[in-house]
């Protein structure tokens, strides 16, 4: 039998894409992959939010991409199991001179990367300088690499009039020293933060703009090793064997599966397929509980979540009101209905953890709607006023369920005669128009800290710059004392300065904390060895399946 | 033939065209931009103006635009602005996965909703037709993040017949290396039956999920091309002439039927590709779908753009072979 012309052809063409898709579809991200482990035996798997953007220090800021890295590598001083309290690292010490500008770094000895290659104080300048410099070759920033955190986090880029830093000095192999402008009590605290992780120069050199990418390979000095990554899917990592602290890491292999949604994270957590998970939410607290073969685990609360109250709006502008707005919302009791144990409230703008900066002298502003009339009253505004509040159209871990959230402050505003009208907008604009002046007039958002120390909370909000959302407020004094705790080396000493802006901030009341919340984590019953860390991303080197 | 099929392929141009200028000024009209959503709360306004000039974000629109399809002319797809993954890299990754899984979506819509209509035809305004018409309807409505989770609680969670979510177990993907990265033929062609076990296990939920709809589409399809066709005279003559029930149906009636059949398969599974996003995202499956999905959330323009015009053009081409197939089931159709 003949087949028709037109048969023919078509039989053809389907037989052409078949061969086409099933050749032309060799993954390329399968590196590493020629020594299958010895073992199946250990293998950790750990439920993230989401993919990694990147496995580069020093060049991100998401948690997904942190929690990665901290794998992969150590910083020169990392922060103790479940506490912002600092531990050396790849430093064994360090100290200030006393001038309090030059920080002096002892580097351990016998440390190697993955990759075999020795770490020293070359290796630390290295990487200090790709983040630094915006001209170093190694940065390669040609390839839209941008690394902002160091700007945030130390004031600018080399040769910038507002670059923290203003030297690295290489004293012999294994002995490195920061030299800064101006003396910053933090800066042990700032270098210890999940971003800059050291990483092999070699490597670097030799992935150039791909390294951290699934294309290339990430390497450290830490816990567990890079195999691979599969986009959109899993990374791979393998047990260190040569890692410098002895006995660690406890299990073979971790698998890191990136799973977006919080609600099938759970349903695999419950079916056994990944081990312990994060970023879930409050309301899911009950499942879990209901659930014998898991256990929830809160994460030590390092955030706020807060309503800005923008002074640079007519009724607003009026200490009285913001204090009224303060007194009509019942904080305790939304806190309690929307966290239940997984959040507090106080006055403080800082964590609880922080309480040594923290004044004992302020309490929350209770709930009282009548103080709150009364204070309207006094401000000329008896009858209330309009308010046009913000929420975010996201969820984050200070403020899991925005809306309903927003909802409770409008109910309780509505009592005392303000007539709040309710807006969100797309995420991107949203965090763009706060910033737009005049900005928005009432706005729902949070911070977690990137260190333990109270300089990363209050610097970037109420510091130079960092009010351009409520219509550029200023306190002379509150610059004056975060500036001089800054410079300050005795942790008493910066404790009572941070007391004295902390009683300043509960007076003006431009960001009402609402919350400090425990974001939910969940585990396996047969999970052991997993201590959160306060910051919101720890490794797992002590992590082990029972 | 062929020359039909080369005019159907340059007529293409236009259509990409306008789909990249479509896609274009969308994703720009929308606000927000990626530097402020790569670089989060804390970053300054002096920031994200750096930023943007480091991404060319400042630049024109047109110009842009321009940018984008000199590029796309080279098939340089560009790279990720948050990742810095090139794009092409990522589709030749990540394609695999959303057509295994819309394959194997469309398989169960098929090969269930074709005979699920048939039956329903043959068997008009009885219990059965009530009974797979309202099941249809039911499978039209259901939101399908809802009918994941739902299948997920019940086979993986409680039942723990099937596994969740992912392509392949924990435990198999350190020895696991693919091949062409469809795991179904890569199992075979390692002639690893217990692999194969393991890929189908991991794509069952998800594809139930996906084919849901096709699937009550297709039924409903196929029972009223059947319905119009057995009214026809010929039907009737067959009858008459003594020719039994099944051959009426399968030989004289579906044949005949099968052009709006064909049809709305072919566009189903072109939607199947692109519209994976939510069933993608639920069962964590490393697809075309869930990394758009994260390109909008992100605002990262050539992952949506790539995904965009990738989809556009694997759609364009299922409908194209969907045509050439007339002509294989209707000879009165000639491409000349």
């Amino acid at each position: 039998m003949k087949l028709p012309k037109w048969r023919f052809a078509f039989l053809a063409i389907i037989c052409t894409f078949t061969i086409i898709i099933t050749n032309c579809s060799k993954p390329a991200n399968n590196i590493n992959t020629t020594n299958p482990p010895p073992s199946q035996q250990g293998v950790l798997v750990y439920g993230s939010g989401g993919p990694p953007v990147n496995l580069e220090p020093g060049n991100i800021l998401d948690g997904n991409s942190l929690i990665v890295q901290q794998q992969i590598y150590n910083r020169l001083v990392e922060f103790k199991p479940g506490t912002t309290e600092l531990q050396p690292g790849l430093a064994n010490s360090w100290s200030v001179s006393k001038d309090g500008k030059t920080w002096t770094f002892k580097l351990r000895p016998g440390v190697k990367f993955h990759d075999g290659t020795d770490f020293n104080a070359e290796a630390v300048k290295f990487n200090v300088e790709r983040w630094w410099d915006a001209k170093n070759p190694n940065g390669y920033r040609n390839a839209g690499k941008s690394y902002e955190i160091w700007q945030q986090l130390f004031g600018g880029f080399k040769g910038q009039p507002n670059s923290l830093l203003q030297n690295i000095v290489l004293v012999d192999n294994s002995t490195v020293q920061f030299v800064l402008k101006q003396p910053f009590a933090a800066f042990p605290s700032a270098i210890a933060s999940g971003y800059f992780g050291i990483a092999s120069p070699t490597a670097i050199k030799k992935a150039g703009a791909n390294y951290g990418t699934p294309a290339a390979i990430a390497v450290g000095t830490g816990p567990f090793i890079f195999k691979e990554w599969r986009t959109g899917d899993r990374i791979l990592l393998e047990k260190n064997p040569n890692y410098w602290r002895s006995g660690l890491p406890k299990t073979n292999q971790l698998v890191i599966r990136f799973i977006t949604d919080p609600a099938a994270r759970l349903a695999q957590l419950r079916a056994g397929q990944i081990d312990f998970t994060v970023d879930l939410a409050p309301d899911q607290n009950k499942e879990i509980e209901q659930d014998s073969n898991l256990v929830a685990v809160p994460r030590p609360s390092l955030n706020v979540g807060y309503l800005a109250l923008n002074p640079s709006y007519k009724p607003l502008s009026d200490v009285r009101v913001r204090q009224a707005i303060a007194h009509a919302i019942n904080k305790q009791q939304i806190v309690q209905a929307f966290w239940g144990n997984l959040g507090t409230n106080d006055a403080h703008f800082t964590a609880p953890s922080l309480n040594w900066s923290q004044s004992a002298n302020i309490k929350p502003y209770e709930y009282n709607s009548d103080k709150a009339k009364q204070l309207l009253a006094q401000a000329g505004y008896p009858n209330g006023f309009d308010l046009e509040l913000w929420y975010m159209p996201v969820s984050r871990p200070y403020f899991p369920t925005p809306k309903p959230i927003a909802e409770a402050f409008a109910a309780d505003l509505n009592a005392v005669g303000i007539r709040v009208k309710l807006n969100t907008k797309d995420w991107a604009a949203y965090l763009e128009d706060r910033r737009n002046p005049p900005g928005f007039q009432a706005y729902m958002l949070g911070w977690t800290a990137d260190y333990g120390d109270p300089d990363n909370f209050y610097y970037p909000h109420f510091g130079p710059g960092g009010t351009t959302d409520l219509g550029n407020w200023k306190n002379d004094k509150v610059i004056q004392l975060l500036n001089q705790a800054r410079q300050t080396g005795e942790q008493s000493a910066r404790g009572k300065l941070y007391a004295q802006v902390d009683e300043i901030l509960h007076q003006e009341t431009v960001r009402l904390p609402i919350v400090h919340s425990q974001p939910l984590l969940a585990k396996r019953k047969n999970i052991e060895g997993w201590v959160p860390s306060p910051l919101g991303s720890e490794n797992f080197e002590a992590v082990e399946k029972k | 033939m062929w020359k039909y099929i080369i005019k159907r392929l340059f007529s293409l141009l236009p259509v990409l065209l306008g789909i990249t200028l479509l896609v274009f000024t969308l994703l720009h009209l929308i606000p927000g931009d990626p530097a402020v959503v790569l670089l989060g709360e804390r970053a300054t306004p002096e920031q994200i103006e750096a930023f943007r000039q480091q991404l060319g974000l400042n630049q024109p629109l047109p110009l842009q635009y321009i940018t984008f399809i000199g590029r796309l002319i080279r098939f340089d797809f560009g790279s990720s602005i948050i990742s810095g993954i090139p794009i092409a890299e990522e589709i030749k990754i990540r394609w695999p996965a959303t057509f295994e899984l819309s394959v194997s979506a469309m398989l169960i819509a098929v090969v269930l909703g074709v005979p699920a209509g048939i039956m329903a035809a043959v068997r008009k305004n009885s219990w059965l037709d009530n009974l797979l018409m309202s099941g249809s309807l039911i499978g039209v409505s259901l939101p399908v993040y809802w009918l994941g989770l739902l299948l997920i609680y019940l086979f993986a969670v409680n039942w723990q017949l099937l596994p969740p979510s992912g392509r392949i177990s924990v435990e198999s993907a350190f020895n696991f290396q693919a091949i062409t990265g469809f795991y179904l033929l890569d199992s075979l062609l390692k002639l690893d039956l217990k692999m194969f076990a393991n890929v189908i296990s991991h794509l069952i939920l998800p594809a139930l999920t996906l084919g849901t709809i096709p699937l009550a589409i297709i039924a409903r399809i196929t029972r009223s091309a059947m319905l119009e066709t057995l009214s026809q005279d010929y039907i009737r003559t067959a009858r008459a002439k003594g020719v039994t029930g099944r051959s009426i149906v399968v030989k004289h009636a579906l044949k005949n039927a099968f052009l709006p059949i064909i049809t709305t398969i072919g566009l189903q599974f072109g939607t199947l590709l692109s519209g994976a996003i939510l069933t993608e995202t639920i069962f964590s499956w490393p697809g075309i779908g869930s990394w758009l999905y994260e390109g909008i959330l992100a605002r990262d323009y050539p992952v949506v753009q790539g995904g965009v015009v990738f989809v556009s053009v694997a759609f364009v081409i299922i409908n194209l072979l969907v045509d050439l197939s007339y002509a294989f089931f209707d000879p009165r159709i000639q491409y000349n």
